[in-house]
Order: C-alpha cells, then structure tokens, then sequence
C-alpha cells in the first residue's frame, strides 16, 4: 500500500514537471504545445551531451542542460511559434507537432536511436532508498519530488508577485492590451516558453538518470498532456491534483490490470473529465470558449 | 521663440492616409494637432474613421491588415510612424483602449503593478513619475477595490482602471478612445472631470475620440469633426459649439427642416468635393 | 448550349454541374482515360503509388469532411482507421471472408463509433476537441491491442486477399483499378456531400457557430452528421487498408499516422476535396521521392541508416514550411497559378505602401 502511495508520489511528480511546461506556454500564448515531451527528451540529451564533455560534475551537468534547454525554447517560440501569431491556434498546435517531429528526427540523426544511460557520465550510483512503511524508491525518484514541489513553489511565488510573472499573466489574458501598457508581449510569451524548456529540461534530466535515455521519451509527454487537461489548462496549481490523479490510476492499474491498460489510463481520465467537466479541475469555463 | 514652441507640439498628425486590405480607404489626409497640456476631442459617427486614425497613432494597424500608405505621425516633434505599440508606449504616447481594458483575471493591485513604474523608467526621460498613491488620489475607488479581481468591476470602474494603469505608465500624451461608451451620463461627467483634472494638474496633452459631443466638448479645449475618413470641421470649444451643424447632428440641439442627416447639408457636400 | 465562362451562369442546370466549363469537362476526362491507360505504361510499382495514393485520398477526404468542412478537429483519425481495419481482421478470424460483409461492417462500426466520439464532442471546441479525439485514439488502440493479444499473435493478424465468389482481388493491377474507384467514388461523394444541405450546415458551423444555430442549424445534430460520415468512410478506408496491406498490426495506427493525414489535409489546402486528394499524393509520394533522390545521390554505406531520420525529418519540415507560409496549401499554389494565367497580362497591384 505505502508502495503504491509512493510510487504514485514519484510518477506524479515527474508528470507535474512535464505538465508545468504545458500550463505555461498555454496559458501564455494559448497554443497546447504537443511537442512538449520531445523537448523533455531534448533536455535528456542536452544532459548527455553536457555530462560528455564535463563528466563527473552532476550540477554543471543539468543547470548546463536546463540552460540549454530554456535557450531552445526561446528559439523556438523565437523562429517557429512568433510566425505563427494571428494564424488560427490549430494551425500553431500543428506546428507544436511539426516541432516534435522535428526534434526526435533531430535527436536520432545525431545521436542514433541507441538507449543511453548519462548517470555513469555524471558520476552518481542511483541507490534504492527505504522508506517508513516499507515502501522503496530509487534516490534519482527522490530528486524528482524534490524538483517538482521546488519548481511548483518558485513558479507559484514567480506569478504571483514578480512584476515579470504578473506581467506573464497579463500578456497571456490580453495580448493587444499588455502591449498598449508597454510589455513587449513577444518578450514575454518567448520567457514563457524558455521557461517550459526548462521544466522539460528538470524532468529529461532527471528521467535520463533515473531510467533511461531514448528518442522515443516523447511519449511520456502525451500522457502528461492528460494531466494537465484533468487539472484545467490554464490553472497551474491544478496540475498538482490532476498529476497524483492520473498517476495514482496509472499505478493502480498496473498493479491490478495489465500493461496495456497502464498506457492507455491517462487518456481514460482524460476522456472521463473531458466528459463530466471539461475545463478540468481548477481550470476556468470560460476557457473552453476560448479556443 | 514661440514659433520653436508650436513646432515641437506633443502630437501632430499630416496628411495621415490609411488603406485597409490594399483596397479599402478608410481615412484621408487627416491633420491634426494637439497642444501641450489641453485636451483635444476627435468627433464623428460610426464609421468615421475615428478609431483607425488612434490605431494609427498607437501603432495597432497591422494586425487588421492595413497600412499607412501616406503622411506622418509626429510624437514631440520626431516622426514615429510605423514604431511598434509597446515602444510608443514607453515613449510617452498611451492608449486607453475602447473595449478589452483591463486584464481581468489579476486584481485591481495586479492590473497597477503590471506597469511597475521603475520597469518602465528607462526609456521614460524627463517625464514626471507617476506614483501609486497619487493614482488612488485620483481614484480612490481603486484604493479600495485594489484585492477584487478586475472582471468584477463595472464598467465605469473598469475605465477609471484603465486611466489608472495609462497613468502609471507615465504618458505624455493620453490617447482615450470612446471614454463614454456604455456608461451612465452621470458616470461619463465624472469621468470627463477627472480627464480634466489630469490635464491641469499633470499637463497631460489628451486626445479624445467620443461619439458623445456633448460630453466631450464640456472639457475640450480645441474639437476636431470627422466624417468619411475626413477632418470636415474644426475650432476652439466654443466655436464648434456655436456651429449650427454641430449643434444639429451632434449635440441634436436645433432643427432645420427636411435635414436628416448630415450629409443632406450642403457645405458638407463641398467640403468632401474639396479635398 | 451556351459556352460558360464558369462565372457567370444561365441556367439551374449549369449551376448545378459539377463540373462547369468545357475546358474542365476535358481536363476530367483526359485524366481518366490517363488513369485508365496507366496499367499498360506504368510498372508495378508506379501502379502500387497511385493505389497508395487512392488509398490514402479516400481517408484524407473523409477527414477533410470533418475538419475541412465542418470545422471539427480531429487528431483521433487513426483510430477510426484502425477501427475499420480492425473489424475486417476480426471478422475474417471469425470465419467472416467476404469483403461484401466485412466493409460494410467496417462502416457501420466506424459510423457507431463516429456517434460515440460526435455525442461527448458537442461540448466541446477546438483544442479540447483536439485532445479528446487524440485520446480516444489511443483508447480505439488499446482496444485493438487487447484484440491483437486476444488472438494471440501479438506482431498482427494476416488477412486473405479479399473474395467474392470465385473473383479473388490480386495483383497490381486487379488493386490499381480497385483502389481509383474506390476513392473516385468517395471523391464523387464528398463534392457532393459539400453542396448538399448538410454541407452548407457543416460550412455555416465551421464559419460561425453562433450564427449558424441562429440561422436554424441544428448545430448539434450535424456535428454529429459530420462525425459519422467522416468516421463511416475512414473505417471503410481502413478495412480496404487491411486488405491491401494484407496484414493488420496495431503497430502501423500510430499517432504518426494522424498527423500525416492531418498534413495531407494542411498541405493540400483546407476544406477542398482537390487538395485532399492533391495532398494525400504528396504524404503518399514524398518518403518515395526522398528514396530516389538519395539513391540517386549514392551516398556511402552509413548514409542509409541516416535516411529514416532524415525522412521523418523532411515531413516535418515540410509540413510546417506550409503552415508558415503556404496556409492554403497546394491548393491555393494551384488557383495562384490559375489567376495568373486568368488575369495575364494584367495582375492586381496593392497600392503603394508608405515605407
């Protein structure tokens, strides 16, 4: 049981990263970047490229990486998603996917589709660790709890009383008007989405190292995509509540059905919210009106 | 000395021209001037071309698929035709827009702290600051609103916000699009008032598109009338208040028979054959 | 007979043609006797592209009806597709042979499911319709998945060139003239859905909903309308997927198979059975072309491990090449193409701009 718990708090975590990442662009530039976990499995290979070249410093390893990856996700809303602005939202989620596809093309012309592993290159053992109740997680799981409730905690703080969050919320309401008042909205919705790549990073990195490292990561990112619907698109605090949500389905459906019916539960609680209240938990109605 | 004076005037427009979707002309040389510290009113109907001429100025044309295609805007003497909005807005030359004005999912405090004024300082120059409490001074009603979400303002709150938030950002000349719209006359008197108190005690230099003459001519100082995209008619307050046809088709005091509308009147008809 | 220009119209019937101008009358049918001449010139494999191509067209024009037309996202047309191929792999497990059942089963599976999928989908717009329809696919997925293990086979099921009496559906050619047809047929079908009452409710809703509903559309029931229709003629697309593939896997409904139909729709030009098809071409060709050229390149040994990525790569790049700056797609590459000629020597000339 305390097993189940703390697995779920692990997943939860890991899916809170990558949602994060969602929320902001969305909520920013109201485009749903479905390319989101391709650059969580950029910000893995950033790592490996980072912890290459200085092996055996872990910390230099991923704030190179989380850097790298905030830079990618300026460019890109920079050259692929600023072209984009006055074009239907639809036509944007498409150049999301285009980005995705890209990316993992990318991603296996330099580094092959070979499985990789960077936490030898950085120098660290991922020992299991015992906890009260029985309950057993690897340390790597206990940095991506850590990661998540800090990055939750600087966002939450960052939005709400920074002038450039307050700024970031404001030119994600109202684009036209942010501009009238002096805020170089392209400047900011850029921040938004060097600001995803750097939670794609935090969580690439730290799935690099816990597990694996492959071109095909991306796919985590969909099901965390599920995880931001049940939360409500534009509510960062509900993405909390919707990652233990899925994540507590996922783990118990591995426990009592079958893998594949694992794979497919996101999409089920998806499905069922988008059913019973479809602008997701904490998520605001009018949302739905908007897109 | 004064000659130097009148040349460097706040906000002056020549022979400004507009093209919607390389076709559609929607204004025609129109020249303005607004004087340093004096409100200037901008009048016509629907359709006049009233707001096309502020997008112009503010820099908003591009997202409708217009363009300029002729004249200038001059912003304290230097031609600024064509800057992005947000560095007109640093510059000095503000918008309060005629719908979508306040960011309604932040507070009152937010929508203010948005414009932080020591963000914007670097590009301010000699402009005055403007500080938060002298804000609230002007719109107490702020002050204690400052922790209701702006959404659940009225529509009357929601313009003082808006004034509020283009004050912060330290202009030196206050576009005001449509101040009236939708609003209750005691609620717009209240509101032209404080416009004109922000003139005389800030010298604010303000440009004010109304399709309410009569409210907007109790403050201004000089009028402009604009018709098909066209200046037709300006002067001092009081000449304009004087004008027979002005008074007829836009403050709807007096009445000549057969008229209705105002393209029945004659000089009209010339002026428009004029130009 | 009064020669039309196709602007201007005379008489109902002229109007109601679909095919308006003599000019047009020939270029159709200087394209079917090319399409019916092919078998004899053509190679096996050029026979097999087109027959591809068909394929692919029938699905992208069934998609365009959903999305071109009414408007509706769909990121879940995989899964229509694979419900369809789905239902002719189980049936023909089931002792079930003839393609005379199994795609009519396909169909009336793909309209159920497009009534499962169109009812939820009324409450929803847009991006979230988006992603409700993309989960859906994976659910269509999981299910065929737990079909697939079911038989036990768990790389796919094969599927018996389809039957009917003793005419038995083989060979190039026999699946060349098949497949045209197949997709001129939908092809017919969906130009002429679009000037039918429903079409005009679909556009009317794309266009505005609000509007449409205050106009007396019953918005809901066509949406719904939309969904069937598109999901009927996907998953008769996917049971004759099955067939020609002669194999059904859940491996080949990924979500890479959405987007690339939903590209073929975007590159072909949105809400237009030509760029439909126009784009179910291009997807269909483009990996083939990319082959030749780096067959034709002779690249040294590594360089055919870099053609998959390489290949990916390009369809992306692509893709959004067109929706940065080709919105309307090859089809509107097209009507420049035709004005220019249409207008020549004169053009229309913007006024001159301030800068």
């Amino acid at each position: 049981m305390t097993q189940v718990l703390a697995t779920t708090v692990v997943v939860a975590s890991l899916y809170a990263l990558l949602a994060a990442g969602y929320v902001l662009v969305y909520r920013a530039t109201r485009v749903l970047n479905l390319a989101q976990g391709d650059m969580m499995t950029l910000g893995g290979y950033f790592l490996f490229l980072v912890a290459t070249s200085v092996p055996g410093q872990p910390v230099r390893a991923i704030a190179g990486a989380a850097a790298l990856s905030a830079l990618s996700g300026f460019l890109i809303y920079r050259l692929l998603m600023r072209p984009m602005a006055g074009h239907p939202i639809f036509a944007a989620v498409l150049v999301t996917v285009t980005l995705g596809i890209l990316l993992r093309a990318a991603i296996v012309l330099v580094y092959t589709d070979r499985i990789r592993h960077p936490l030898g290159l950085l120098g660290l053992a991922n020992p299991a660790r015992p906890l009260i109740g029985g309950a057993v997680v690897s340390t790597f799981d206990l940095f991506t709890v850590g990661a998540a409730a800090a990055l939750f905690a600087a966002l939450f703080l960052f939005l709400r009383f920074s002038p450039l969050g307050i700024q970031m919320r404001a030119a994600g309401e109202k684009p036209l008007l942010a501009s009238q008042r002096g805020i170089n909205f392209h400047l900011v919705f850029a921040l938004s989405w060097a600001l995803a790549g750097f939670a794609g990073a935090l969580a690439g990195s730290l799935y690099a190292s816990n597990v694996r490292l492959d071109p095909s990561l991306g796919v985590l990112g969909l099901k965390a995509f599920a995880v931001a619907l049940v939360g409500g698109l534009d509510s960062l605090g509900g993405v909390i509540p919707g990652a233990l949500i899925v994540a507590l389905v996922e783990v118990l459906s591995v426990r009592y059905g079958d893998p594949l019916l694992a794979d497919v539960s996101p999409f089920l609680c998806l499905l069922a919210m988008l059913l019973v209240r479809p602008w997701g938990l904490f998520g605001t109605k009018e949302e739905l009106e908007r897109v | 000395m004064t000659s130097i004076l009148e040349l460097t005037l706040p906000l002056e427009l020549e022979n400004l021209e507009v093209v919607y979707h390389h076709v559609a002309t929607a204004i025609q040389g129109v020249s303005l001037k607004v004087q340093p510290s004096s409100i200037v009113t901008l009048l016509g109907t629907n359709g006049a071309g009233k707001t096309t001429t502020l997008r112009a100025i503010s820099g908003f044309l591009g997202a409708d698929n217009a363009q300029i295609v002729g004249g200038r805007v001059l912003f304290n003497g230097r031609p600024v035709t064509g800057r992005r909005p947000h560095e007109l807005v640093r510059r000095g030359l503000v918008l309060v827009p005629e719908r979508d004005k306040v960011f309604e999912t932040l507070t009152v405090q937010e929508n203010l702290r948005a414009l932080v004024p020591g963000w914007l300082a670097w590009r301010a120059g000699d402009r005055p600051r403007v500080r938060l409490d002298q804000v609230f001074e002007y719109f107490p009603l702020l002050a204690d609103r400052r922790r209701q979400l702006a959404g659940y303002l009225s529509g009357g709150e929601r313009q003082m916000l808006a004034l509020a938030t283009a004050l912060l950002c330290r202009p030196a000349v206050l576009l005001v699009d449509e101040l009236s719209l939708g609003l209750a006359p005691a609620v717009i008197e209240r509101l032209m008032i404080l416009v004109a108190r922000l003139r005389d005690e800030l010298g604010l230099a303000v440009l004010l598109v109304e399709q309410n003459a009569g409210a907007a001519l109790a403050v201004a100082d000089y009028g402009y009338v604009m018709e098909h995209g066209r200046i037709v008619y300006d002067g001092p307050r009081d000449r304009l208040l004087a004008h027979a046809d002005v008074r007829e088709f836009y403050l709807g005091v007096g009445h000549r028979a057969g008229r209705k509308s105002y393209t029945d009147v004659k000089q009209y008809r010339r002026r428009r054959r004029w130009f | 007979m009064a020669r039309g220009g196709g602007y201007f119209k005379t008489t109902y019937a002229a109007d109601l043609a679909l095919v308006d101008t003599r000019l047009r009358r020939r270029a159709l049918a200087a394209f079917v006797v090319a399409l019916l001449v092919l078998p004899r010139v053509a190679s096996p494999f050029i026979l097999d592209l087109v027959a591809q191509t068909a394929l692919a067209a029938i699905g992208a024009l069934a998609l365009n009806l959903l999305t071109g037309l009414a408007g509706q996202v769909s990121l879940g047309h995989a899964g229509f597709i694979a419900a369809g191929a789905f239902t002719t792999g189980v049936l023909i497990e089931n002792g079930v042979r003839s393609p005379l059942v199994a795609l009519p089963a396909a169909a009336v599976v793909g309209a159920v499911l497009g009534i499962v999928v169109g009812i939820p989908a009324l409450r929803l717009k847009g991006l979230y319709l988006a992603l409700g329809t993309l989960a859906l696919h994976h659910v269509v997925l999981y299910a065929c998945a737990e079909f697939q293990n079911h038989w036990g086979a768990n790389t796919g099921v094969s599927i018996p060139p389809p039957a009917i009496g003793p005419w038995v559906l083989k060979g190039a050619v026999a699946w060349y003239y098949t497949l045209t047809l197949a997709a001129a047929l939908v092809l017919a079908l969906s130009v002429n859905l679009r000037r039918s009452r429903a079409g005009r409710a679909w556009m009317a809703i794309r266009d505005r909903e609000i509007a449409a509903e205050s106009v007396g559309i019953d918005v809901a029931r066509y949406k719904v309308l939309a969904f069937v229709w598109s999901s009927a003629i996907t998953a008769v697309a996917g049971g004759l997927f099955a067939y020609h593939r002669a194999f059904v896997s859940v491996e080949a409904f990924g979500f890479f198979l959405a987007v690339e139909y939903i590209a073929m729709i975007i590159i072909g030009g949105l809400g237009s059975a030509l760029g439909a098809v126009l784009g179910a071409a291009f997807v269909t060709l483009l990996p083939h072309g990319l082959d030749a050229l780096v067959a034709g390149l002779r690249l040294s040994g590594g360089a055919a491990y870099y053609l998959f990525p390489l290949k990916f790569g390009a369809f992306g790049l692509l893709m959004a090449v067109f929706l940065l700056f080709e919105p309307q797609g090859l089809v509107g590459i097209w009507r420049r193409v035709r004005n220019w000629f249409a207008l020549w020597p004169l053009r229309y000339r913007p006024l001159r701009s301030a800068s």
